[in-house]
């Protein structure tokens, strides 16, 4: 029996995918509300493809709040995300808790897994505490990255690029349970010492962020030597060195949490080493400068065209396929907008209680265009990209789209008389 | 980051308004005027800040809610040398000493753009300061005096650096639309240094002064860069004045100094006052055009 305490976004894809490869799973969550959502084959978030694979894998998973019931595991994950404070700084607090509460129920030779989000040093930490605390204790204890991606974690964590373990001495051999568990999934395994492991999930998300920064650097500049950013990526792509999976499609700066979180954690580590990490302070002015591209926009273009515009909006979450409006780019451009009418349409997300008077919430996306001035759609949704253009402009008032993704692609060209911004090409039509 | 006191507008009680002679001063105090706000306008001749008996006077003259809008400064035109650098730091020095004696409810300090390096690509109010000049250290300066003075008596201190001002009242005839929008209107050619390819950001002094009028209304304090978020070279610039105004003609010159460039992130200003609105520029000129047109009582010249 392999056991997950904590059942966020990480815990709940991880325990079922583990389950999808024929192991028995008891997830463990203190919560007895989330437990019993989950009893019921239901989920406290979207995730594409998550309820269908608890669905399928149901009678290998059992949802529990009891948490002496993690006696019978022979390997445990800790999988609670970590939660960040307002300044995106990890507060492990809640993990520490986890793990001091869990222990005094797991068996003597159970394999301890720290799959949360952690810094360097964490889980050596953990491994001495325990030590100290039960010296004839024979759990061995490891850290394993996560590389969870809101909107695609159930195929990243079925079907893992590779896993990353962090152990006391990488040379020694993983405990069988473990081994057969990495093993079930065709990967490779890299083993390491711990604070390489913690290391390396940071360094995968700075790589990500500095990919991030400069394709928004230079789709910003292409927009303004008149070229145009989806033509030079396809060139990218092809090139070994930078790869097709290359982070290449401009937005609106770095948001959900994770990736800002590692940058946190930098930079703390930075600061006490006394290394140089000013890059990483770069890459954060540069983020807020692009997520605040689209209320530029709004005040450059159209506020001298209507004084008081009435503002339409597709999106919240800060990418399509989650409902997570976690450092969302919507919600910071609606705190710029006080004053204005929006009105605002997602077809999952719903406005926080924080922001719930700072639009009105539609019932469809073609409800939000009636009498805008201009339409702002924030999050790349694939059933935006599918609206009836010419409905679109039939509701509207005014004729201005800004389309930061680009999801209209060329059919406002074609034939639709909008003035059209979008990330990493000049307005059009050009004139403007 | 630009914190609002106010979380409604709230009219001032009284403005204390030091500079009111000059380009800028004139200009807001027109503004207050015209609101209806209470207002003491104190220039030079009224008081002049330079001498030691200010502070005193000063101090007698504020009122615990009185908004104090501090615009006074020996511009470059009077002197670019370390005593009128000095003669700047005395008039600060006086201000703070009156503060520190009679707080007000809130003060605006009327800065500068030139408190940032000249070779600074994009600026935000985030871009470290390197002032290249003694213009801009002394405003730099001046913010820092302020700031601990207004600390010390809690009062919120509100920096308004603004690039590039025009306008018909400016009194320094500064390269750019003031100079160019003049020589149009004569006739004259307008001669830009080299091609005139540097880059810049030009306001027009109604958004300033509006701007100014939002922070005493919000009793806002913070620091906050005033600009459009749109340069253009001076190129550009002279060929809108003189399409504009359909006279006068641009000449180029042999260059000197180095091309350098000046573009602004206004992302704060824009989401610290979502009311604030930017007059484009080819409709700023328009304007002054036209006021020039009336002021000097000559209808040959027509803005378009």
């Amino acid at each position: 029996m392999i056991g997950f305490v904590g059942l966020s976004h990480l815990g709940i894809v991880s325990s079922v995918a583990a389950a999808s490869r024929g192991f028995d799973v008891l997830a463990y969550d203190h919560n007895e509300a989330t437990v019993g959502t989950l009893r019921e084959g239901n989920l406290p978030f979207v995730e594409p493809g998550l309820r269908e694979l608890l669905e399928r894998n149901r009678e290998r998973l059992r949802f529990t709040s009891r948490l002496d019931e993690i006696r019978q595991c022979a390997l445990i994950f800790f999988s609670s995300d970590t939660p960040t404070n307002v300044d995106n700084e990890s507060d492990l607090r809640h993990l520490n808790r986890s793990i001091e509460e869990a222990i005094p129920h797991v068996s003597e030779h159970c394999i301890l897994v720290i799959l949360s989000q952690v810094s360097p040093g964490f889980t050596r930490g953990v491994r001495e505490r325990l030590q100290s605390q039960q010296p004839d204790r024979k759990s061995k204890v490891y850290c394993q990255v996560e590389t969870l991606v809101i909107g695609d974690a159930v195929r990243r964590a079925t079907h893992p690029e590779r896993f990353i373990v962090g152990a006391a001495d990488p040379c020694e051999g993983l405990g069988e349970v473990y081994r057969r568990f990495l093993e079930s999934f065709p990967c490779p395994v890299l083993r390491m010492r711990y604070e390489s492991a913690e290391l390396t999930k940071i360094a995968i998300n700075a790589f990500l962020v500095s990919s991030v920064s400069t394709t928004n650097m230079l789709a910003e500049l292409s927009a303004e030597i008149d070229a145009d950013w989806t033509e030079v990526a396809p060139a990218l792509r092809l090139d070994r060195r930078i790869g097709p999976y290359a982070y290449l499609s401009p937005g609106l700066g770095i948001a959900g949490g994770n990736l800002e979180r590692d940058l946190m954690a930098i930079r703390s580590m930075a600061r006490r080493n006394g290394t140089d990490a000013r890059l990483v302070d770069q890459w954060i002015e540069l983020s807020r400068y692009h997520c605040d591209w689209v209320i530029r926009t709004i005040h450059l273009n159209v506020l001298p065209e209507r004084s008081n515009p009435v503002i339409a909006i597709w999106g919240l979450p800060y990418k399509p396929n989650t409902d997570s409006t976690r450092n969302s780019p919507t919600l910071a451009l609606l705190s710029t907008l006080r004053g204005f009418e929006v009105k605002l349409y997602d077809p999952v997300a719903v406005l926080p209680p924080a922001y719930a008077s700072m639009a009105t919430q539609c019932g469809s996306a073609l409800e939000t265009c009636d009498q805008a001035d201009v339409l702002v759609i924030m999050t790349p949704w694939a059933e935006f990209g599918n609206a009836d253009l010419k409905r679109v402009e039939e509701a509207m008032r005014g004729r201005i789209i800004i389309d930061p993704f680009g999801i209209f692609g060329g059919k406002n060209e074609r034939g639709f008389g909008f003035s059209y911004f979008k990330l990493g090409a000049p307005p059009y039509p050009k004139s403007r | 980051m630009i914190r609002h006191h106010h979380t409604t507008r709230e009219q001032p009680d009284r403005v204390v308004l030091l500079g009111a002679k000059g380009f800028i001063g004139r200009s807001l105090a027109e503004y207050f005027a015209t609101a209806g706000t209470k207002m003491l306008a104190i220039s030079s001749a009224e008081i002049d800040l330079l001498l030691d008996s200010a502070a005193g006077k000063l101090q007698r003259l504020f009122q615990p809610s009185d908004v104090l809008i501090f615009c006074s400064a020996l511009t470059p035109d009077k002197g670019k040398d370390i005593r009128t650098f000095m003669k700047n730091l005395t008039m600060g020095e006086h201000v703070c000493a009156a503060l520190s004696k009679s707080a007000c409810s809130q003060v605006i300090y009327v800065s500068s753009d030139a408190v940032y390096g000249d070779d600074e690509a994009l600026i935000r109010e985030t871009t470290p300061c390197q002032p290249s000049s003694f213009h801009g250290l002394m405003h730099l300066a001046r913010e820092r005096m302020l700031q601990v003075t207004a600390d010390a008596v809690r009062v919120p201190l509100m920096c308004v650096r603004p690039t590039a001002v025009y306008g018909v009242q400016d009194t320094h005839n500064s390269y750019g639309p003031n100079r160019f929008v003049r020589a149009a209107c004569r006739g004259d050619q307008i001669g830009l240094f080299g091609a005139g390819e540097e880059q810049r950001d030009h306001l027009c002094i109604d958004d300033l002064v509006g701007l100014i009028g939002f922070c005493a209304m919000s009793r806002s304090s913070g620091t906050i860069n005033a600009a459009t978020g749109r340069s253009i070279s001076f190129d550009e610039l002279a060929k809108i004045v003189v399409s504009k105004a359909q006279r006068g003609a641009v000449a180029h010159s042999v260059r000197n100094g180095p091309i350098t460039h000046r573009h602004f992130d206004v992302s704060a200003l824009f989401k610290a006052f979502p009311e604030f609105r930017v007059t484009p520029l080819e409709t700023g000129i328009s304007n002054m055009l036209e006021k020039l047109m009336v002021s000097s009582g000559n209808p040959a010249i027509r803005a378009t």
